[in-house]
């Protein structure tokens, strides 16, 4: 059995303190949830006890031998592997290489690279995770959720004593999520620590065996599972009740038909039909790989459309790029605000006048007019920022997805797609974007989200449309929300059978 | 960015400005050098000196100016000294050969000039041919038709109009450098007060990003490399005036110095960053250091060493802001 001590641990920037924890003990074959907004201590606490950041005070033990602060590799040596948001895979080598980067497989030469032991080692990792990845591909041809997966099982493959896993289900749907929590928990169950960092509180209180709650740096509960109701760890949080956080159900939608798609195909989508109506919310569900994204971006004329007519506001849509959607009056919050949205190294101002810019331009931007439009725009999304000259990297992940939204509603479109808006961004943030995004309905935009969050869906949305294999395979109405109906139509779909149009690219899909 | 927030009153506002400036490096040091040349030496600030400084800077200013719009969008253009190359042996040619009138000569020259950033912005954006690679067949093409069209000879002859381009002064300027002026301000307004402009820099910054928000990013990569071998094209036809003949080996390592320009002026080689002003000095830089070194009677070997060495602190530099920008990133919540 490995435990884990910390105590006395200080960590400051400047004037701020990020990290004040006198003491916490974290004993093996626990799976200890660590929840608290962004900001909170969260990845410093990890940080710290994965070497990557140096306490300016405090002690580290790891099964009774103490860390030297700051140094990766004796974190290393001492069993410890985090899994961080960020992906340190190399995109150029195949999937099974990536996995065991750095290892060697039992029994094979120093010298040579055995590409058959290594193969049967990565599918075995692969397999414990129950994910299908051929394991010969180019890990920069996966999407992000795959190799989150392919994170995941690296790090399982090192054997840990101590796993820390920094949101890795923010990414997946929820048999994936499932499936890496269940990987979780065999590893517990074999005395390793487990530390998982979430922002779902209800996946939190599934898995955990205890969970304990940062904010502003400071411990403020430790509970149990039992302990832990919703309410509970939200107001441990950030002092409110959830009843204010989560967005009440809105008037319904209008009756005119705003977007009408028909026969709608892609490589790996459809046919799919689909209509939404003025005003409305439209939710899409569906596991991973089931093609929702794609249908968002076939919309939005970034993915090549094969087959299918689609109407906007009445008149024949057909765009062959991003632009021609733009100009016809669509807009895109992507899944991966960092590689598909933001420019992080501009300024706010440049992030949200994006989409805008044309307009602006008079043949000449003015940059008075620009900057009085840009904190106009960035007060309508509510983006809190030192100033709207600073670079949108150094925005927490919440008002970094609040400047996307402000990039859009300074054109306001007809139509916005929304791509797992809230994803990694913190509870109160949460609560923030589904205002952004019922005012946006309010305002008379109509609204499709794709979301892994059943909740979610279920919360914001007037209809859930749900999709299978790259078909839309049900549409369930307000009245007849249940999650069981949601994922029964979701996995209903994800066995094999005689598939009527392409659907290729549903790879990953799990077993 | 913070700072200045943070910290109102204790410095005066242009100082914290200047400060944020981040071509504050480049240009202090054009500054500190013209004046110690100018103690070192009585023949560096005469007015024939400064003039021919002026017209060195239109030939590296121009195509630096060029290549930075590349540079911007995350490519690279390898092909301006070779470009420079045939588009001076071309006009003489169209001049003397074909005996077109000076300014159809010029005007065509440029045109096939443009040409050749056509194809190069085809290659990168339709068959997403690696700008390193598209440029660098430009480079070994460009020079072959330039010594092919010449026979390996230089094109003499070349109508007064060329001659008078480079011999003309306005109030005591050449006209080359007044061109170079005159396109530094178009390049300014451009990249700082179109919306064009600010999509060249979204493309570079996150070109994913940058089409997912509606900007076509095929064309403005596409204009880029027109923008870099029109300006070669500029400098080819300047670079015949001031020879008076048609040179086929001339430009050779140009695209390095014109790179090297850039990156001095803070032209951040991985795309998205980057202004007019710091381009502009930063080929000031490499002018004033060249001509010094030449004035004080330094070997030509030692001059390639500081240039390299200059090179190398404006790189570091770099890396080090970026690094402290890095660092005073604190998370907002």
């Amino acid at each position: 059995m490995t435990g884990v001590r910390l105590t006395g641990l200080r960590k400051s920037y400047g004037p701020t303190t990020v990290l004040a924890v006198d003491e916490l003990e974290l004993r093996g074959g626990q799976i200890v949830a660590l929840v608290g907004e962004n900001g909170a201590g969260k990845s410093t606490l990890t940080g710290i006890l994965s070497g990557i950041v140096t306490a300016d005070e405090g002690i580290v033990e790891i099964a009774g031998s103490t860390l030297r602060a700051g140094d990766p590799r004796h974190a290393q040596q001492l069993g410890v592997s985090l899994v961080s948001q960020e992906f340190p895979l190399v995109g150029q080598l195949p999937v099974a290489e990536n996995l065991l980067l750095g290892l060697r497989p039992a029994g094979t030469s120093r010298l040579f690279v055995n590409r058959g032991a290594t193969r049967r080692a990565a599918t075995a990792l692969l397999d414990r995770l129950g994910v299908v990845i051929e394991p010969d591909r180019l890990v920069e041809t996966l999407t992000v959720p795959q190799q989150q997966l392919i994170e995941i099982a690296k790090a399982l493959g090192r054997e840990p004593s101590v796993l820390v896993l920094d949101e890795p289900t923010s990414a997946l749907g929820p048999v994936e999520s499932a499936a890496v929590l269940g990987a979780a928990r065999d590893l517990a169950e074999r005395g390793a620590v487990v530390v998982f960092i979430g922002h779902r509180l209800d996946e939190v209180r599934e898995i955990a065996d205890r969970v304990v709650v940062l904010r502003n740096g400071r411990l403020v509960a430790d509970l149990t599972p039992a302990e832990a109701t919703e309410q509970r760890l939200v107001r441990a949080m950030v002092g409110a009740e959830l009843s204010d956080l989560v967005g009440q159900p809105t008037a319904g939608g209008g009756d005119r038909i705003a977007f009408r798609a028909t026969g709608l195909a892609a490589r790996g989508l459809g046919p799919v039909d689909l209509t939404v109506q003025d005003g409305e919310i439209l939710g899409i569900a569906g596991l991973m790989g089931s093609g929702r994204s794609r249908l968002l971006h076939t919309i939005m004329g970034a993915t090549t459309r094969t087959a299918g007519t689609m109407t906007l506001g009445g008149e024949p849509y057909a765009p062959r790029s991003p632009a021609d959607a733009v100009a016809a009056g669509v807009g895109l919050v992507p899944e991966d605000r960092k590689h598909q949205a933001l420019l992080l190294d501009a300024p706010v101002r440049w992030n949200v006048s994006l989409a805008a810019l044309r307009g602006l331009a008079r043949p000449f931007l003015s940059p008075a007019l620009e900057l009085a439009f840009a904190t106009e725009v960035a007060e309508s999304a509510n983006v809190t920022c030192q100033s709207i000259e600073q670079a949108v990297r150094g925005l927490s992940g919440g008002n970094q997805q609040k400047s996307v939204f402000g990039r859009w509603f300074a054109v306001k479109p007809r139509l916005l797609l929304l791509d797992e808006p809230t994803r990694g961004v913190d509870i109160g943030a949460k609560a923030g974007i589904y205002r952004l995004i019922e005012a946006a309905a309010a305002d008379g935009m109509t609204v499709v989200v794709v979301s892994s969050e059943l909740e979610e869906l279920m919360q914001l949305t007037h209809r859930i449309a749900v999709m299978s294999r790259g078909h839309l395979v049900r549409t369930i109405d307000r009245d007849q929300f249940s999650k069981e109906s949601i994922m029964t139509a979701a996995t209903s779909g994800a066995v094999p059978r005689p598939a009527p149009g392409p659907t290729g690219g549903v790879e990953g899909a799990v077993r | 960015m913070s700072a200045i927030t943070a910290e109102p009153g204790s410095r005066p506002r242009w100082a914290t400005r200047l400060a944020a400036t981040p071509e504050i490096g480049v240009i202090s040091a054009v500054v500190v050098l013209f004046i110690a040349f100018s103690l070192a030496s009585d023949s560096f600030a005469s007015v024939s000196n400064l003039q021919t400084m002026g017209g060195d800077l239109a030939q590296y200013g121009i195509l630096a100016l060029g290549v930075s719009f590349v540079i911007l969008t995350g490519g690279i253009d390898l092909s301006v000294g070779s470009m420079v190359a045939l588009t001076a042996v071309l006009s003489a040619w169209l001049n003397v050969r074909a005996g077109l009138g000076a300014p159809i000569a010029i005007l065509l020259t440029l045109l096939i000039a443009a040409l050749v950033g056509v194809i190069h912005g085809l290659f990168v954006t339709r068959l997403g041919v690696p700008p390193f690679v598209t440029t660098l067949v430009t480079l070994v093409t460009a020079r072959g038709a330039a010594l092919a069209i010449t026979k390996g000879f230089p094109i003499d002859g070349v109508s007064s109009t060329f001659t008078d381009l480079n011999a003309y002064r306005v109030l005591l300027v050449p006209v080359p450098t007044v061109i170079f002026i005159v396109l530094c301000v178009l390049a300014w307004v451009f990249l700082e007060r179109t919306h064009v402009g600010r999509q060249i820099y979204a493309v570079g910054g996150n070109r994913e990003a940058a089409r997912l928000s509606g900007i076509r990013t095929e064309r403005r990569i596409l204009l880029t490399y027109v923008i870099s071998s029109l300006c070669a094209g500029v400098v080819g036809v300047l670079i015949t005036s001031r020879l008076s003949v048609g040179q086929p080996s001339v430009g050779s390592g140009w695209e390095l110095t014109a790179i090297a320009a850039a990156v001095i002026g803070g032209i951040s080689l991985s795309g998205g960053a980057g202004r007019v002003v710091g381009v502009a000095f930063g080929a000031i830089l490499l002018v004033v250091i060249n001509t010094g070194l030449v004035i004080l009677h330094v070997s030509p070997y030692y001059q390639q060493i500081v240039l390299g060495l200059v090179l190398a602190v404006a790189i570091t530099t770099d890396r080090v802001r970026s690094r402290r920008l890095a660092r005073s990133r604190t998370p907002v919540s």
